[in-house]
């Protein structure tokens, strides 16, 4: 920036022909010039170094996103298919009023969120409370809990269909012994939703009690120690210490789950690939065969942009809330 | 000692449920050692008659592990350093440029995160169709490196927030310009952040399913997430096989999980703090 202002000095300098007045007038106008291109030059200079990541982001992310909500209001076949018809929010009235298997998904979709949140929160809190314990081997536990969340969801999904072999699975092996007709884990269309919302608990659990467990170790021992000395015990400490402070942690716990709830896909897809009869079909893989197996581009796009507009329903009131936190 | 009896208890309730969180593993493991003959003639809990080590290797040479494994670390190779490159020069503009619309734009990153990919699928398979990057890894890692950027962002940014202004003083008397203040002093100082991220990226980059499975279609090229789907598709009778391949996909992922267990803790931590 420094080169810039010294290059237009010198262009005045050689500038002797005019007369003295109006060469001290353009020199303090120019001055003037320069100066303010350095502020600008100043204030550009983030954008230079955010460009790439910019460029990407719009490219990649944001752009497609917009795009996608522009293509929910047309009817194509095929994604690069030359014919779009524009149908305004026909798509979406469709949906609504036609298609019963995007009802069903809704469905599972708050299902499978209620029970994260009901089921998986409280048993991830509870763990994160034994662990929170000084114990021998503490490293351990948190370790075997934590580790299934590094696998990816097609690998716990191959090692859960296994599990649920129908013949030679382990569950139906273990009901056998206890002479139970075999079930249908994956294949009775009442349960199988359940089924696979057990595998992905299974490797989801251990990431929210590391949150909890985080949140735990903020909690300072001052209120423990007063509480000690007014003669409560540890239940009571529990309950009127331990859980109301973690408030803000049931917070990033509850909207990290609520995302994931909401965007599930790999899973069920390779456990049941939305079936029994379509019975565990979600937004993110009903939208999926929509768009790729029907050529339903349109219809595909409306599905993706109500799982937009529910995620960030909560995501923008959650960042700004993190925002305004990390500025206290 | 009035607590000893508590303390047992807590012991066998925690061993329990340890024990319980393993099960899957262990099935895993003693079915990948199996031979097909011994899976079918006894029950499934019952420890292999004799250990199949050989399985690993034919999954690995026949059922063409060696190459999905091989192309989804030459992806993280590439995509991981360069996408964090990427991230780090923004959150530095962001952070340590005094730059005016530091907040919106830090929120207008951090809310990619929320997007899911269906979101962003059909526009990104038109505009890699019309590049003619579909079924190359160029067109992968592209896209991979943009949803990369929010989390990427969210760890550095709060990191460089936290490293003292003084430093940037002192690089800027002695005559540092941007760039060099980016790579010699606030990237080694950030080392912590960066290499919690390197991991996390890693297993991220190593575990993606779905976008894998639109972008690329040669088998071939396949990641290791879709290529144990297709290799799975391929066995689906040979159950010992099959999961020796899935254990053999899961090795790198915990081997660094065992080496770096503290940074996963921390990245965790990092994020919660925002």
């Amino acid at each position: 920036m420094g080169q810039e202002s010294n290059q237009v000095d010198t262009s005045l300098e050689l500038n002797t022909e005019r007369p003295l007045e109006v060469k001290k007038n353009n020199n303090l106008k120019l001055e003037i010039k320069s100066q303010r291109r350095l502020k600008l030059q100043r204030s550009l200079k983030p954008f230079y170094f955010m460009a790439p990541a910019l460029f990407i982001y719009l490219m990649v992310v944001a752009g497609p996103a917009f795009y996608t909500m522009y293509l929910s209001f047309f009817e194509t076949n095929g994604i690069n298919a030359a014919g779009k018809v524009f149908i305004g929010l026909g798509n979406y009235i469709e949906l609504f009023t036609n298609d019963s298997v995007f009802i069903t998904s809704l469905k599972n979709n708050i299902i499978w969120t209620v029970c994260s949140l009901a089921f998986n929160l409280t048993f991830a809190l509870m763990l994160a409370l034994m662990l929170n314990r000084s114990f021998k081997g503490r490293t351990i536990f948190r370790a075997v809990f934590y580790f299934p969340f590094i696998l990816s969801n097609i690998v716990v999904a191959m090692i859960w269909v296994w599990l649920y072999h129908p013949n030679i699975g382990l569950f139906n092996e273990i009901l056998s012994v206890f002479a139970i007709e075999p079930v249908g884990w994956l294949s009775n269309p009442d349960l199988a939703l359940f089924s696979v919302f057990a595998a992905s608990s299974w490797q989801h659990v251990g990431s929210s009690m590391i949150i909890f467990l985080a949140g735990l170790q903020t909690i300072p021992n001052e209120p423990y120690e007063s509480a000690k000395v007014d003669g409560a015990n540890r239940i009571q400490a529990l309950w009127y210490i331990t859980l109301p402070l973690l408030r803000e942690t049931y917070i990033i716990v509850f909207a990290t789950t609520l995302f994931y709830s909401m965007r599930v896909f790999d899973i069920i897809y390779a456990m049941t690939g939305g079936g029994p009869s379509q019975s565990t079909q979600v937004l993110g893989s009903w939208m999926y065969y929509q768009t790729f197996n029907h050529n339903n581009v349109g219809i595909g796009s409306a599905i993706s942009v109500i799982l937009l507009i529910v995620v960030m329903a909560v995501a923008i009131p959650y960042i700004l809330w993190q925002q305004k936190k990390s500025h206290v | 000692m009035k607590k000893q009896p508590a303390r047992v208890l807590f012991y066998i309730f925690i061993i329990t449920f340890g024990l319980v969180w393993l099960i899957p593993v262990f099935f895993l493991t003693i079915t990948a050692l199996k031979s097909n003959g011994d899976l079918f003639s006894n029950p499934l809990y019952a420890l292999p008659s004799k250990y199949h080590f050989e399985n690993f290797i034919e999954a690995f040479n026949e059922g063409n592990m060696i190459v999905y494994m091989r192309n989804s670390a030459f992806i993280s190779i590439i995509k991981v350093p360069l996408g964090i490159l990427v991230a780090a020069l923004a959150a530095f503009g962001l952070t340590r440029l005094s730059f005016k619309w530091e907040k919106p734009f830090y929120i207008f990153f951090i809310l990619g995160m929320t997007i899911p990919f269906q979101a962003c699928l059909v526009p990104l398979v038109i505009m890699l169709t019309k590049a003619n990057l579909m079924n190359t890894y160029v067109g992968l890692i592209f896209i991979y490196i943009g949803f990369g950027i929010p989390f990427a962002m969210l760890i550095l940014t709060g990191f460089f927030k936290g490293i003292p202004r003084e430093l940037d003083d002192a690089a800027r008397i002695d005559g540092c310009s941007d760039l060099g203040l980016f790579f010699r002093i606030i990237l080694p100082v950030a080392k912590p952040a960066i290499a919690t991220l390197i991991i996390m990226d890693f297993l991220a980059t190593w575990n993606e399913f779905l976008l894998a499975q639109i972008f690329i279609s040669s088998d071939n090229l396949k990641t290791v997430t879709t290529g144990i789907m297709s290799f799975t598709g391929e066995y689906s009778t040979d159950y010992p096989l099959m999961m020796s391949g899935v254990l053999l996909s899961v090795l790198p992922v915990l081997l660094v999980y065992i080496i770096f267990q503290k940074h996963f803790v921390k990245g965790l931590g990092g994020a919660v703090k925002g």
